[in-house]
């Protein structure tokens, strides 16, 4: 349960409360770009989820058994050859490359099924599919779950990463879908001609922008919620009357110094 | 067909003003608003673009004899990751703090639109001196852009340019709002509309003879 | 058809070959600089949270490695030991981190010899709302006190946890030194800092480190 509960802050974090495109910067090309129409969005969308997840996982994996200090197989790989049973491997220096490489592969291969099978679709995306790749979102994905990875006190599982990924894409969905809808709007509207295009669409990326920083905060209580049994440091109520140290410093006044024995010294 | 390709020092003034990657190209805008809440913050990030887009280019234009078209993307990517892996690496140990500041923006300079489309455009087809004079332009233009957007959100998000305080916080009061991501959103949108609104009228004003429909 | 392949491959081949050199190469040469930085930022900040150390000469003793917990929930802290101009022992510095309002606030807890008292705290990061949860890192002075201030001066007890108030405590109560006064505003980063400090001084923690203490005391003898 705790390990759901572990997993259910990870997507609505990466969903809401830290949003890729307007909270992390990132995706803001096709956010501009593609925000246009709603279905267009929402495909668009749809596209950057999938490819996301793939990469993700393909991304976790060179990760885990290759690239980290310490990976099982790169280790085996390096005793093996060199014969010396403390060697360990240490192959983070190319972990920028491995994953441009895997992102670019996965596009390529969504490209592949999504020209197999939805050829009408294919045709609608044209040249956005392939953009894709430079696509920052998808990049920020696996870097996040790099750093959870290496991360000694972390140490994500596929399980994790996974979640991170998927809602990360679904995040920048809504963000996009939101933006279309609105942006379809504006298109009635009396937009000044040197606002119109991306500086009126950064606009009111703003304010939905201080929309969603009003999750900020959600999921530190909703972790007290779901996993009460770690140690809070609870919020008493004040006893005395409150009115008083609501003023702006949070210091009213002076009081005095504590009475109790200052920090021991070592004998 | 070389007759037609911009000189140098064409590409080079092109890439400050009228071909500015953030304002008329609209590209790298992801690191242009996720650093641009210090001066310093996005004077390194400029120069690790300008480092990154100057290397990127020269060998791309020294090799371009050689690329095939199948490959290039591929070559582009693969040159550009290196680049910029060296660059986080020299950040992370001679501006440590620089470094934890930008995070994960420095390798995402990787997906910058900026580089690949000045490999693609300019670096692939023409000599080193037209594609060091272009990668220098459009740095500079990068920069600039940043420095426009950077200036308004720190002075007016924590009172400082540079880090160096301009006015005391009981004289005017902070704009928090400036330093997070809707400050960053607005500014760049509201700068945008500017620059548009000064080229339009300039394009009113003088109307260029165009040969073209 | 696979001689085109081929031959379009080999720049690629030669590319990636020498890029792969040249990557080792810059690793070689920078790693260490980036991990003597890490450790510096701590280093530095020793004599902030232990009076009386010293960080030149902290930085010459290997921290102590504690693990804590088992199997899945085992965690492992690495504790450096604040030593004085004299090499004595004077306190320990435990880093520490966890959720925080916005993001990860990353910091250090500073304890006497006797791991019975916190003598200070530093943020070495955290991302929290300019201007509000942002305060965190301030300590201030006598007349403008920060945040921090209360941590360095009412000499919590190390191994009860923290509660925060959003009133004074009053000074008089035996636990007032372990009830820290929220930031006006910034309530849940203040509680997040309280939360990653009871979290990370867990009893096993100070037990380990008392239990090193008095065992390099018998071994120095008195």
């Amino acid at each position: 349960m705790e390990h759901l509960a572990e997993l259910i802050l990870i997507a609505v974090g990466a969903a809401v409360i830290s949003n890729f495109v307007l909270t992390n910067f990132v995706g803001i090309c096709p956010f501009i770009g593609v925000s246009r129409r709603v279905d267009m969005a929402f495909g668009m969308g749809c596209a950057v989820t999938f490819v996301i997840s793939i990469a993700a996982l393909l991304s976790w994996t060179f990760t885990w058994f290759i690239l980290r200090p310490g990976a099982p197989l790169m280790t085996w790989i390096v005793r093996t050859v060199t014969g010396d049973p403390a060697a360990t491997s240490d192959l983070m220096i190319l972990s920028y490359i491995v994953y441009i490489f895997v992102i670019a592969s996965s596009v390529q291969l969504v490209e592949m099924y999504v020209r197999k099978f939805h050829r009408s679709l294919y045709k609608s995306f044209g040249v956005y599919l392939p953009l894709i790749t430079t696509n920052c979102a998808i990049l920020f994905a696996c870097l996040k779950i790099m750093a959870y990875v290496t991360d000694p006190k972390e140490l994500w599982g596929l399980d994790k990463a996974l979640v991170l990924a998927i809602f990360g894409g679904v995040g920048f969905t809504i963000a996009i879908v939101i933006m279309a809808g609105i942006r379809e709007e504006l298109d009635h509207c009396d937009v000044p001609a040197s606002l119109k295009g991306a500086a009126i669409t950064l606009i009111v990326a703003g304010i939905l922008a201080m929309a969603f920083m009003g999750f900020s905060g959600v999921d530190a209580n909703l972790r007290q919620a779901m996993l009460p049994d770690k140690a809070p440091a609870a919020t008493q109520p004040a006893t005395q009357p409150a009115a008083k140290h609501l003023a702006a410093a949070p210091w009213p006044g002076v009081y005095p110094r504590s009475s109790r024995k200052g920090p021991t010294e070592s004998p | 067909m070389a007759n037609d390709a911009p000189t140098p020092l064409e590409r080079f003034l092109r890439g400050i003003l009228p071909e500015n990657p953030v304002y008329r190209q609209l590209l790298g805008m992801c690191p242009t608003l996720a650093v641009t809440s210090g001066m310093r913050e996005a004077m390194t990030m400029a120069g690790a673009v300008t480092f990154v887009l100057l290397c990127a280019n020269v060998l791309i234009s020294l090799i371009r004899g050689l690329l095939k078209p199948h490959l290039r993307i591929l070559v582009f990517t693969l040159t550009i990751a290196t680049f910029v892996t060296i660059a986080d690496r020299f950040l992370s140990a001679f501006l440590p703090e620089m470094s934890h500041k930008l995070g994960p923006y420095v390798p995402l300079i990787i997906v910058n639109c900026i580089i690949i489309c000045r490999c693609e455009v300019c670096a692939s087809r023409q000599s080193i001196p037209a594609a060091a004079a272009d990668a220098i332009g459009q740095s500079l233009g990068f920069a600039l852009a940043l420095a426009s957007i950077a200036t308004v959100r720190e002075v007016l998000g924590s009172g400082s340019w540079f880090g160096v305080e301009l006015v005391s916080e009981s004289l005017w009061p902070r704009w928090g709002i400036m330093l997070l991501p809707p400050g960053a959103f607005l500014t760049l949108g509201v700068l945008l509309g500017g620059a548009n609104w000064v080229s339009n009228r300039r394009s009113v004003r003088r109307p260029v003879a165009t040969t073209e429909g | 058809m696979k001689n085109t392949y081929i031959g379009q491959a080999w720049l690629v081949l030669v590319l990636s070959l020498s890029f792969g050199a040249a990557l080792a190469g810059v690793e070689t040469w920078l790693r260490p600089t980036i991990e003597a930085n890490k450790l510096a930022e701590t280093i530095r900040r020793i004599p902030e949270i232990v009076p009386g150390s010293d960080a030149a000469r902290s930085a010459e003793v290997e921290p102590l490695v504690v693990t804590t917990g088992t199997g899945r929930a085992a965690s492992r802290h690495d504790v450096f030991r604040a030593l004085d101009a004299t090499g004595r022992q004077v306190g320990w510095v435990i880093q520490a981190g966890g959720k925080g309002f916005a993001d990860r606030i990353e910091l250090l807890i500073g304890l006497d010899a006797p791991a019975e008292t916190i003598t200070g705290l530093s943020i070495l990061d955290q991302k929290e709302t300019p201007g509000l949860g942002n305060r965190i890192e301030e300590i201030g002075d006598d007349d403008n006190k920060g945040f921090l201030w209360q941590f360095a001066h009412h000499y919590p007890q190390a191994d009860r946890p923290l509660i925060v108030t959003t009133a004074s405590p009053d000074m008089s109560r035996s636990d007032a030194a372990n009830r820290i006064l929220a930031l006006s505003g910034a309530t849940i980063s203040s509680r997040s800092v309280c939360t990653i400090i009871n979290e990370a001084l867990s009893g096993e923690l100070i037990s380990a480190l008392r239990s090193s203490v008095s065992t390099a005391e018998s071994r120095h003898g008195e």
